[in-house]
């Protein structure tokens, strides 16, 4: 069994993460969410797996080389759809395959359950359909597929995970897989809806926090590194080699901390917080409920909750990040959000800066105690 | 890492297993050795390259066989350490793959019971328990199967034993695939040495144990026999190794934040060489980037430190009067560079303390010098030096910050994600002017006079247009005479002392019509406006502009010979390690 994962396109909706990173290679619980497709294959027997990169596609290329089982990488210089995509790596593909999205998450259950089907789509219920693929359906047969309806005539999503025969290539139209659907049943194949267990999408950036919650949930436990003997470390907490906890640190998991990290000491570690590698966390600082990404150094007595932090950002003392309800500006739509910052990768704040509900691109610099609430700060932008 | 190959079929399987290694090459190649079966186990195996010594392995007789080659990172590279292993008694051999991490109490258990041990390495006690086992059991898979149990770690271990016409294989969390022949079988880390002979392969899963004799194949999971699916497989050698990037040399220059942050941790001021930190005056011996890399570390030393620093190309060294005193460098990648090794033995010849300073263990250089210093980088494929320059650098820049008066222990520790900014830079701009080019000349000051040099090396090297780096105030006493419309100047011009002069440089050289790429830090006002292009690199201390500006130099050379279709990893006429004077 073959499966190609599809991970050229950037993810316009959860910018400013997305400038360095396709969206796959963007860390939940320290892992790049398409490292959890290739798991869940790989719990499936499934080893021929072909990736398809595209946008920053080198990051993609070197993180599949530093895993341990052979991926063929397929390169599609142009995002033009998820058909197309599949179009790149059709001279690869031998007989019946899987598709699967990569930066979604999926349990390996759920593809044990579609694997053995030629011709099948997994579907979930999702309370906002009109974010996705909406399927229709009669007796568990797929009638059609409505991308992205303003008025969902169902909850039933497509997860983009789909089991299909060799010959699908030849029923696409236009360029993307939705498309070439309709297409396939009129031409008399029989497309099943399997439901899926566990299926996680990040259509917004804040939406990483709670699949960075789920995820936590099935962290291994591996203790390296070194916690001072005043450290108080409740629940399951995942430390890396060669980082130092700093004494009277309080870590409650879920927690998952990299590799060469320092932090405390007095620092409160709440759950459902990811801590990348290299980061430096200074003293008296609490965070919680938040993704921090390498390389980042968070000042002491900073307060940070519900937000992800990109790579290589310096977040001065003082710092707080806290939820607020809000409107965001998405890619010309306006959301309903709650949640404390998304903060891109390098981007440098000053002491006392205050975020809410806000979105902060790549290479900020945010200066003299800012009071950031529901705004949309563009890339490289300065703030005095 | 290391990489390991079995066979057993109708053919001679020295050769074939030889073959396969040099292939796995990539994932190792300090030493290596193989063992075969017939009558008994013949064993060879050495200290080197494969190329090299390759003969006498391949002439082992038998048609089962298992091999090894060998990246060492702790325990040195030597004949005994190299793989395969066998007991006591030399009726077992094994070969294996990763780090078995509770080795020190089996050991310790095993010579309780009278077992000897000949090598320094973790494999050893693998075979001494599957000896104990073969004993009793007089079954090798019953054996193996009784000893996996008991080994904690990662391993990917292939396994024969006199009398027995089979190879046991076992894997967990290290790569291991089988491949299915006509009347024959492979196993092998990885698919390259397997592919040329079959397409057929299974991927074993962790805890598998597969018996592989002549006619058929059983595998077990748990003790119980499993069966597992067999795959075709259709990807070409080349596109295996390179794990998805076009070329070797952008793989391994994407490997240099790692590369240069690992490095940096292996070497600190509280492990430095007293003979390092004792040293009055210093010289280094390179030859081409190891030339460069020393050439910056001239400019770091002398003014951290106010240590004097003689530089010299290792050619040339024995043509001077050698120091009679002081600390003498080598700085050789491969650690064979035949150069560096006669300027050393003669500089030890008169005295002088020696350091080298290499990416390979074991090489000739580190028997040769007192003491030496690795730069973590990894095997590197590309002729063209990438990552194990950066590695260097990160060797030198240790070296110097531990003796200087204000150390910069931090910014060393986060010079890595500077780097990591200039690999998301796009480029293209600067590569279209570059490619239609005849000559390119490279310009700066200071320390960026080396990384001038170095840049242009790249890009003779690989996209074989003429390039000179020259001192930005050389060029006016005749390279100027050059300049034209038709030969872009690539302009290092960082904040700093020499900020100033690069300036009026480059409004100097824009007046002769030269078209002018500016590498420069980010948030500059006047840059922009003066230079055709403009590269900004994350504004930060001049060390780190230095590694900054050298990748963006890599990248420019990399990007400009693809542009013109050059053959990257291997330009022609050049050599990866020069062993020859």
């Amino acid at each position: 069994m073959q499966a190609v994962i599809l991970a050229a396109g950037e993810g316009k909706r959860v910018r400013p993460l997305t400038r360095n990173r396709p969206k796959a290679m963007i860390p939940v619980a320290n892992r790049p969410i398409i490292e959890y497709v290739i798991d869940a294959l790989l719990k499936n027997g499934i080893r021929d797996i072909i990736v398809v990169v595209g946008y920053r596609k080198e990051q993609v290329t070197r993180f599949l080389n530093g895993l341990d089982v052979p991926i063929e990488v397929v390169v599609q210089n142009k995002q033009l759809g998820t058909a197309h995509a599949l179009q790149c790596a059709e001279s690869k593909i031998q007989g019946d395959f899987l598709v699967l999205p990569g930066d979604n998450y999926i349990d390996p259950q759920s593809i044990g359950r579609i694997k053995d089907i030629p011709s099948a789509i997994l579907v979930k219920e999702h309370p906002n359909p009109s974010n996705f693929g909406v399927v229709l359906l009669n007796n568990s047969l797929v009638t059609d597929i409505i991308e992205k309806p303003e008025h969902a005539p169902s909850f039933m999503v497509s997860t983009g995970i789909y089991s299909l025969r060799k010959s699908f290539f030849s029923s696409v139209r236009g360029n993307d897989i939705t498309d070439a659907i309709p297409a396939l049943i009129a031409a008399g194949e029989q497309i099943r809806a399997v439901p899926a267990d566990d299926w996680q999408d990040a259509i917004f950036a804040w939406d990483l926090l709670k699949m960075n919650r789920r995820l936590l949930k099935n962290l291994p436990m591996a203790r390296q590194g070194t916690a001072s003997r005043q450290t108080i470390i409740q629940g399951p907490v995942s430390i890396g080699k060669g980082t130092t906890i700093g004494p009277n640190t309080v870590i409650t998991g879920p927690v998952v901390i990299g590799n060469d990290c320092t932090i405390g000491p007095n620092c409160c570690i709440m759950p459902n917080t990811s801590i990348g590698s290299r980061v430096t966390i200074e003293p008296f600082t609490l965070l919680g409920d938040t993704i921090i990404m390498d390389d980042t150094s968070v000042g002491s007595h900073s307060r940070i909750v519900s937000a992800v932090v990109g790579e290589r950002c310096v977040l001065a003392d003082h710092t707080s990040v806290c939820t607020a309800p809000g409107l965001m500006d998405i890619e010309g739509c306006t959301i309903k959000s709650e949640f404390g910052a998304i903060i891109g990768d390098n981007v440098v704040s000053s002491p006392f800066s205050v975020y809410q509900n806000s979105l902060i691109g790549n290479n900020v610099t945010i200066e003299n105690q800012e009071h950031i609430s529901s705004r949309n700060i563009p890339d490289d932008a300065m703030v005095i | 890492m290391c990489g390991i190959v079995g066979y057993i079929g109708r053919r001679e399987a020295a050769p074939l297993i030889v073959e396969g290694l040099k292939k796995l090459e990539y994932r190792g190649y300090d030493s290596f050795g193989v063992a075969t079966l017939e009558n008994g186990i013949h064993l060879a195996k050495y200290q080197g390259r494969i190329s090299e010594k390759a003969g006498t392995a391949s002439q082992l007789k038998g048609k089962i066989g298992i091999g090894h080659t060998r990246w060492a990172t702790h325990g040195v590279p030597n004949d005994t350490n190299a793989h395969p292993h066998t007991d006591c008694t030399g009726t077992v051999a094994v070969v294996h793959n990763g780090i078995i991490e509770n080795y020190a109490e089996l050991k310790r258990d095993l010579q309780s019971r009278g077992h000897t041990f000949r090598s320094e390495t973790d494999t050893e006690v693998i075979v001494h328990l599957i000896e104990d086992e073969h004993i009793q059991k007089k079954d090798l898979l019953a054996s193996v199967q009784a000893v996996i149990p008991r080994l904690k770690g990662s391993f990917a271990i292939l396994v024969i034993a006199a009398g027995e016409e089979k190879i046991i294989a076992a894997r967990y969390a290290s790569p291991l695939v089988i491949g299915i022949g006509d009347g024959e079988f492979f196993a092998a880390s990885d698919m390259t040495p397997v592919i040329e002979h079959t397409e057929r392969a299974i991927f074993l899963e962790d805890g598998d144990i597969v018996s592989l004799s002549k006619k058929k194949m059983e595998i077990f999971h748990n003790g119980k026999p499993v069966s597992r699916q067999v795959e075709l497989i259709d990807w070409s050698l080349e596109d295996v190794k390179k794990g998805g990037f076009a070329h070797y040399m952008l793989k391994e220059i994407y490997e240099q934040p790692q590369a240069f942050y690992n490095t940096i941790r292996s070497v600190s001021r509280e492990t430095l060489p007293a003979m390092v930190r004792e040293a009055q005056t210093v010289t280094v011996v390179a030859c081409g980037s190891s030339y460069h890399s020393g050439f910056i570390f001239k400019y770091l030393l002398e003014a951290s430190c106010g240590i004097p620093v003689r530089l010299e190309f290792a050619s040339e060294f024995k043509y001077y009067t050698p120091p009679i005193s002081g600390l003498v460098i080598g700085i050789t990648q491969s650690g064979e560079t035949a150069d560096t090794l006669t300027a050393l033995k003669a500089a030890k010849a008169s005295g002088c303390k020696t350091l080298a300073i290499t990416n390979v263990l074991g090489s000739s250089v580190t028997r040769l010098a007192d003491i030496t210093l690795y730069m973590r980088a990894g095997p590197e494929i590309s002729v063209a030096a990438t990552k194990s320059f950066i590695a260097q650098l990160a060797v030198l820049m240790q070296i110097a910050n531990s003796l200087a008066d204000t150390p910069h222990d931090d910014m060393l520790l986060q010079a890595h994600k500077a780097i990591e900014v200039v690999l998301l830079m796009d480029l293209a701009d600067a590569v279209s002017v570059c490619k239609d080019a005849q000559s390119i000349f490279y310009v700066g000051r200071g320390p960026f006079y080396a990384v001038s040099l170095e840049g242009a090396l790249k890009m003779k090297e690989i996209s074989y247009i003429h390039a000179e780096g020259y001192a930005a105030g050389e060029l006016k006493h005749g390279p100027f005479a050059l300049l034209s419309p038709e030969t872009p100047v690539i302009a290092l011009c960082m904040p700093g002392e020499t900020y100033g002069v690069m300036v009026s440089n480059i409004k100097e050289m824009k007046a002769r019509g030269a078209p002018v790429i500016a590498v420069g830090a980010e948030g500059d006002r006047e840059l922009p406006d003066i230079a055709d292009i403009f590269i900004a690199v994350p504004k930060s201390l001049p060390l780190v502009q230095i590694l900054t500006s050298l990748v963006v130099e890599q990248l420019l050379a990399y990007h400009t010979a693809v542009a013109l279709g050059r053959d990257v990893d291997k330009p022609r006429n050049l050599a990866k390690s020069v062993t020859v004077e």
